[in-house]
């Protein structure tokens, strides 16, 4: 009875064209728009050379301190030399952040505000502070000596930039190297495909009841034991869940090159825990309800959808604004079980997080079989 | 009125579909929009966690102010992993750990060591031009001046030149980005709402029993077909009108300018084309159970790929080249186009007319597509 039951219902699952699209294509859809949108959100974010125009009104050295930046092998500004009707006219169209005029004291004309604007508005506060710095110099070492000797004059720049190099704080960046964050988009995906997976536990008792479908109602009559019906359903249920997961797994891997780091088999434990946490949540919802089916899957849609929000799916910082301001509220959400479990397993070195989410999946999954028995077993109709 | 009664009834069974896709816009829209009403040129900040077990005095103190005088200071948990989360999440760009003895250090010349951790994006590179700049001036001083007071007067008074910067722009871009973010974000909602809710009704409609009784009725085929083509424009308009006015709402007196109008103009022509393709897809499918499905594709995939959650200037080369086949493309790109320009006339409102014949195109296509596939059914 449990292998024949067990083979029609992964018949029946695979005959369900919405059911396999929600939980087999939806997901590879959606992970290859985001991969479309996301992939270049983090490089746009470094610094880049920046364009622009300088205007000389007077002599001066500036330009070759600018010509001489650098920042990480890359020139850090590329610069035009012209006339301001010119600087004007590439500003106009966009083509340059900003255009610098050298006259006595230097002046930056911009468009709009923006990061670029700023870095080269530090850049000449910073030309300008040397000057500064110099002259400072200069009016110490006169009340010192009470003359400026040639000799001083000629090696001031050198012995400033000798102590620059000398005295240097040394600032030594700790931060981990993982750090992109559009990893999590997938990670949330992943969690909407294991909750999806929902809608197969559901459907599947569904049909096992005697209120909600007519084979429900022949199960009911047949001596066939209860127990084995719904254990093999829920398997054929969560067989097909893992083939849908191991397919976004495959695409995301081989199609859009994730790279979901070194850790697979734990991640792969967490996945495979997390499908069942849907599926049972699936059959909570199938079982503990008294309405029609529709319904039901537009609670198992709405809820994961909710759940999937919240973990970040629809824009990282939420939750990040979840847990730190409602730490309560992600802690109780599957979806964020998964997320978070992912995610810590991605930047923490330790793995105390990730077996909070996975000690917190086995719970979930327990207590929503629980009220499942509780309201599955002795169900009895006289009359339906 | 028959016809126009039965489609408010199937409207309403619908109406919980709308409101998710007005709540995700105003939230999503609302959230996004930070306001800040300033003119001129003002200087990005950083946000930045100092995290200091150093006594804060001196030297210590003076280069914290300096830092909070220049980005946005973050109050985060004192606990590791809370700092790590909010790096992570870029809810600050950069920590600065001050060690413990580092003001004493630093006086007696040890060259003592901050640590940071750092997002390596522009707002992290920004903060560390922010500390470098501090020592190294505070270095150089050091060397002519032992007293810890002057040489805070001496970093002070270096720091405080200013450069000079001029803004060109008299626009008041903040609002006009606000705008274009809510209009380019309303691009998923207007298409997702109608699409949704004409399929669902145009499929009511064609529900094999219905459509018998409404073949026997006396009712002329015609004027049934008028009138339910004029109440899903009904709808389409009502939905547009709604949105428009949650606008003025969220985005306030900017949508009253000649800019704010020509893109309500261009939501408009918008909404329009998302109509047509609303009636397209209705006639094409007849699977009720399909809709849902085939509307989050189409919503969903113009929105990443057109650029209306990740902005299009983000977005690579070949995306934007594929999404030249989608109408919210012409869409977005008048909205980010009418956001950036700084007079409003006929001559450069030229290639925002393009867009908008380019959007008409695309309804006068899937016009004549919905023709030829009702055609080819009914026969």
């Amino acid at each position: 009875m449990f292998l024949h039951n067990l083979k029609y219902s992964l018949k029946t699952l695979f005959k369900n064209k919405t059911l396999i699209f929600w939980t087999f294509a939806f997901p590879l859809i959606l992970g290859t728009l985001f991969q479309m949108a996301f992939q270049d959100i983090e490089k746009n974010e470094t610094l880049d050379t920046i364009s622009i125009a300088i205007v000389e009104e007077k002599e001066n050295n500036i330009k070759n301190i600018f010509e001489e930046l650098e920042i990480e092998d890359k020139k850090m500004f590329s610069i035009f030399y012209g006339n301001e009707e010119e600087a004007k006219e590439k500003l106009e169209q966009s083509e340059i952040s900003g255009y610098l005029i050298l006259s006595d004291t230097p002046k930056i004309i911009v468009k709009e505000n923006g990061i670029n604007q700023t870095i080269l508005k530090y850049v000449v506060g910073e030309i300008i502070e040397t000057e500064e710095i110099m002259n400072n110099m200069i009016t110490y070492e006169i009340s010192q000596n009470g003359v400026l000797t040639n000799e001083f004059y000629q090696t001031l720049y050198e012995n400033i930039k000798k102590i620059e190099l000398e005295n240097k704080i040394e600032i030594k960046d700790i931060s981990s190297r993982n750090l992109s964050y559009t990893l999590i988009e997938f990670y949330t995906l992943i969690a909407m495909t294991a909750l999806y997976g929902g809608i197969l536990g559901l459907y599947l008792i569904n049909q096992n009841l005697a209120n909600q479908s007519s084979n429900g109602k022949r199960i009911a009559v047949s001596p066939a034991s209860k127990r084995t019906i719904i254990i093999s359903s829920a398997l054929a249920g969560y067989i097909v869940q893992l083939i849908g997961i191991a397919l976004l797994f495959l695409y995301t891997i081989f199609a859009l090159h994730i790279n979901y780091g070194e850790h697979f088999f734990f991640i792969l434990l967490l996945t495979l825990i997390g499908c069942l946490a849907g599926l049972s949540m699936g059959i909570m919802i199938a079982s503990i309800f008294k309405i029609n089916e529709n319904t039901k899957t537009g609670i198992v849609i709405a809820f994961t959808m909710l759940s999937c929000f919240l973990s970040g799916m629809m824009g990282i910082t939420m939750k990040y604004i979840v847990d730190k301001n409602i730490p309560i509220l992600n802690i109780i959400n599957p979806a964020n079980m998964i997320t978070d479990g992912l995610y810590s397993l991605y930047y923490y070195e330790t793995l105390d997080r990730y077996y909070f989410n996975i000690i917190s999946l086995i719970i979930f999954s327990c207590f929503m079989l629980a009220l499942s028995m509780q309201s599955l077993r002795r169900q009895k109709y006289d009359s339906i | 009125m028959t016809v126009f009664k039965a489609y408010l009834k199937v409207l309403n069974k619908n109406k919980w579909m709308v409101i998710l896709y007005t709540v995700i816009l105003i939230f999503f829209a609302g959230f996004n929009m930070k306001t800040s009403d300033t003119r001129g040129f003002v200087t990005e900040k950083p946000d930045i966690l100092i995290v200091n077990e150093d006594e804060n005095i001196g030297i210590t103190k003076h280069f914290i102010n300096y830092i909070k005088e220049n980005s946005n200071i973050k109050e985060i948990k004192e606990d590791e992993n809370a700092r790590n989360d909010a790096l992570f999440y870029r809810d600050v760009n950069y920590i600065i750990y001050i060690p413990k003895n580092f003001r004493i250090d630093f006086l007696e010349g040890k060259n003592p060591e901050i640590k940071v951790k750092s997002t390596g994006d522009y707002m992290a590179f920004l903060s560390e031009m922010l500390v470098e700049r501090y020592f190294k001036i505070a270095n150089i001083y050091k060397s002519i001046e032992t007293n810890e007071e002057k040489l805070e007067m001496l970093i002070e008074n270096t720091l405080q030149k200013e450069t000079e910067v001029e803004m060109t722009s008299k626009l008041d871009t903040d609002t006009l980005t606000k705008a274009a973010y809510f209009y380019n974000f309303a691009n998923y909602s207007i298409l997702a709402g109608s699409v949704f809710v004409i399929c669902f009704i145009i499929s009511s409609f064609k529900e094999e029993k219905v459509r018998k009784r409404t073949i026997v009725s006396s009712h002329n085929y015609r004027k049934y077909n008028r009138e339910l083509l004029l109440s899903n424009s009904l709808f389409a308009f009502t939905l547009w009108l709604f949105y428009v006015l949650l606008s003025f709402i969220l985005v306030g007196k900017a949508m009253l300018t000649s800019h704010g109008i020509v893109m309500i103009l261009n939501s408009f022509v918008f909404s329009f084309t998302s109509l047509t393709l609303a009636f397209f897809i209705g006639n094409l499918i007849s699977n009720k159970e399909a809709i849902s499905g085939i509307v989050n594709v189409i919503a969903l995939g113009s929105s990443f790929l057109c650029g209306a959650f990740v902005p299009m200037e983000f977005l690579p080369d070949f995306v934007i080249t594929i999404s030249h086949i989608l109408p919210s493309y012409y869409y977005i790109s008048n909205n980010e186009m009418v956001k950036t320009l700084e007079i409003i006339s006929l001559e450069s409102l030229q290639p925002f007319f393009i867009n908008i014949g380019m959007m008409l195109l695309f309804s006068l296509l899937f016009i004549v597509l919905t023709n030829i596939v009702t055609k080819r059914k009914s026969s």
